[in-house]
């Protein structure tokens, strides 16, 4: 729960529009999610688009079952399901795209539920920039967030950038300060 | 920030097409009045897009003509429905016209399989018509190819879009000019003169990439505005044609990981 508190406090205190890189140790994903789509989101009437190239998006909505969180407000756009899936196992709420080298494809997604999701603001999850680290070279990835980034401010959107502390690279780091406002670094219990 | 082109100082009017993408590129719209040749191979996307500006047009209020060649109007119609912003009163109003050119040829008896230049005038002289007639803002020709294959000849088809062109943008008619080529034709036209004549040019085509097959759109010439000459890339969707730019990063001899 502390981490829970940490993170969806530092999140309402950035500026509208704001986009940050999210710093974090793997064992306190969870709660970031939750502190993000459940208390953040929330709080703020925010439409959640949440692009996943780490796990599949159905593993997040079970958790996010578990947790008890409605799925009313969030989408996935899923880099890693299609290959895998076939048409009766896919989610109402999750858009595939075929590889995390899709690039393109990922904003086009984005775009699209931006447009369904009209009525409300947004707030944009990439999750992680690590794991699209491992599919794109730094100079396709660093084009994409800049464009990503610029796009979703243009639009009063939020962007979130999820950066695992333990797959992290000086490359991903300089990308990062390069992209985003700010960087937030979750602590955990200290 | 792409390059961008500047044909002509003076700003024109724009006919904002309504795709978000498209405009941008086009720093407005398209000017009002141009004759705008969509070329590009089967299945990249011209038809949904000429659907596209014609239903926005019609949301706007312009009075939308689609004139089709070789597809059955009704079929057609099965593709914009499932269009969020399509509504059918846009059809009931006379906003959003279907005409099959073929029933035009019939009425004016032009069936001659080549047509010399007094048919090139009869058939512009009725689309001119239809035109003041329905009060008609925006065209579609689809394809402009399929007419072009009855006139045979380059100065035929030279004259026959001259004549065209000129007709429509003296109404404050833009239209777009639908041309299909093979994607292994490298020109804008399979005849090679539509181009010339027309004001703006943008092409569609697909993109394969480490095996991913895109489909990209470039406005390659637009005569009365700056525009991006970027490669974009386009996807069709329920809310309509989406655009973003192609990564540069991306291309075949850069690309790693
Ligand atoms: N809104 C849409 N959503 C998904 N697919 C679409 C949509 N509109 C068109 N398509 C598909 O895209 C393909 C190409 O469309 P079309 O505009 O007819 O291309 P062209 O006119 O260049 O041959 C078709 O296979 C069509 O089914
Ligand atoms: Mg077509």
């Amino acid at each position: 729960m502390a981490v829970t508190t940490e993170v969806s406090e530092k999140l309402r205190a950035l500026p509208e529009a704001a986009a940050v890189a999210l710093r974090m140790k793997a064992e306190h994903y969870f709660d970031v999610i939750r502190a993000m789509l459940d208390v953040f989101a929330t709080k703020k009437s925010l439409d959640s688009i949440y692009v996943t190239s780490t796990i599949p998006s159905t593993s997040i909505i079970n958790a996010l079952d578990v947790l008890e969180i409605p799925l009313d407000h969030i989408w996935f756009v899923d880099c890693i399901s299609q290959i895998m899936m076939s048409a009766g196992q896919k989610h109402g709420h999750a858009i595939y795209v075929e590889s995390p080298t899709m690039l393109e494809n990922i904003m086009l997604k984005v775009e699209y539920l931006i447009r369904r999701t009209a009525d409300r603001k947004n707030l944009v999850i990439i999750d992680s920039i690590n794991s699209l680290a491992i599919h794109n070279n730094t100079k396709i990835l660093s084009e994409f967030l800049h464009i990503l980034v610029n796009n979703l401010r243009a639009k009063e959107a939020y962007t979130i950038i999820f950066s695992m502390e333990e797959y992290e690279t000086e490359e991903i780091r300089n990308m990062l300060n390069l992209v985003s406002d700010e960087t937030l670094q979750v602590e955990g219990e200290a | 920030m792409a390059p961008r082109e500047r044909d002509e100082a003076e700003e024109r009017e724009r006919c904002i097409t309504g795709i978000d993408g498209l405009d941008n590129i086009l720093n407005g719209g398209i000017p009002r009045g141009n004759t705008v040749l969509i070329t590009g191979s089967v299945g990249t996307g011209k038809t949904s897009l000429c659907l596209e500006f014609l239903v926005h047009g019609a949301i706007a209020g312009e009075n939308s003509l689609y004139v089709s060649v070789t597809e059955n109007s009704d079929k057609l119609l099965t593709n914009i429905i499932p269009y969020d912003f399509f509504d059918r009163k846009l059809i009931k109003e006379g906003r959003l016209v279907f005409i099959d050119l073929p029933v035009i040829y019939d009425k004016l008896g032009l069936e001659k399989l080549e047509f010399e230049f007094e048919e090139v005038n009869i058939l512009i002289t009725a689309i001119g018509n239809i035109v003041d007639e329905l009060k008609i803002k925006r065209l579609v020709i689809d394809s402009i190819t399929s007419v072009c294959y009855r006139l045979k000849t380059q100065e035929n088809i030279r004259d026959f879009i001259l004549k065209l062109g000129a007709m429509l943008s003296s109404r404050g008619c833009t239209s777009l000019l639908v041309s299909e080529i093979s994607p292994a034709e490298e020109r804008y036209s399979h005849y090679g003169v539509e181009e010339a004549i027309a004001d703006g040019v943008v092409v569609t085509g697909n993109l394969e990439r480490r095996g991913d097959l895109l489909r990209t759109l470039q406005v390659v010439k637009m005569r009365g505005t700056m525009h991006s000459r970027a490669k974009y890339v386009l996807d069709l969707t329920a809310v309509g044609v989406l655009l973003v730019p192609l990564l540069k990063g991306g291309s075949v001899a850069s690309a790693g990981g």
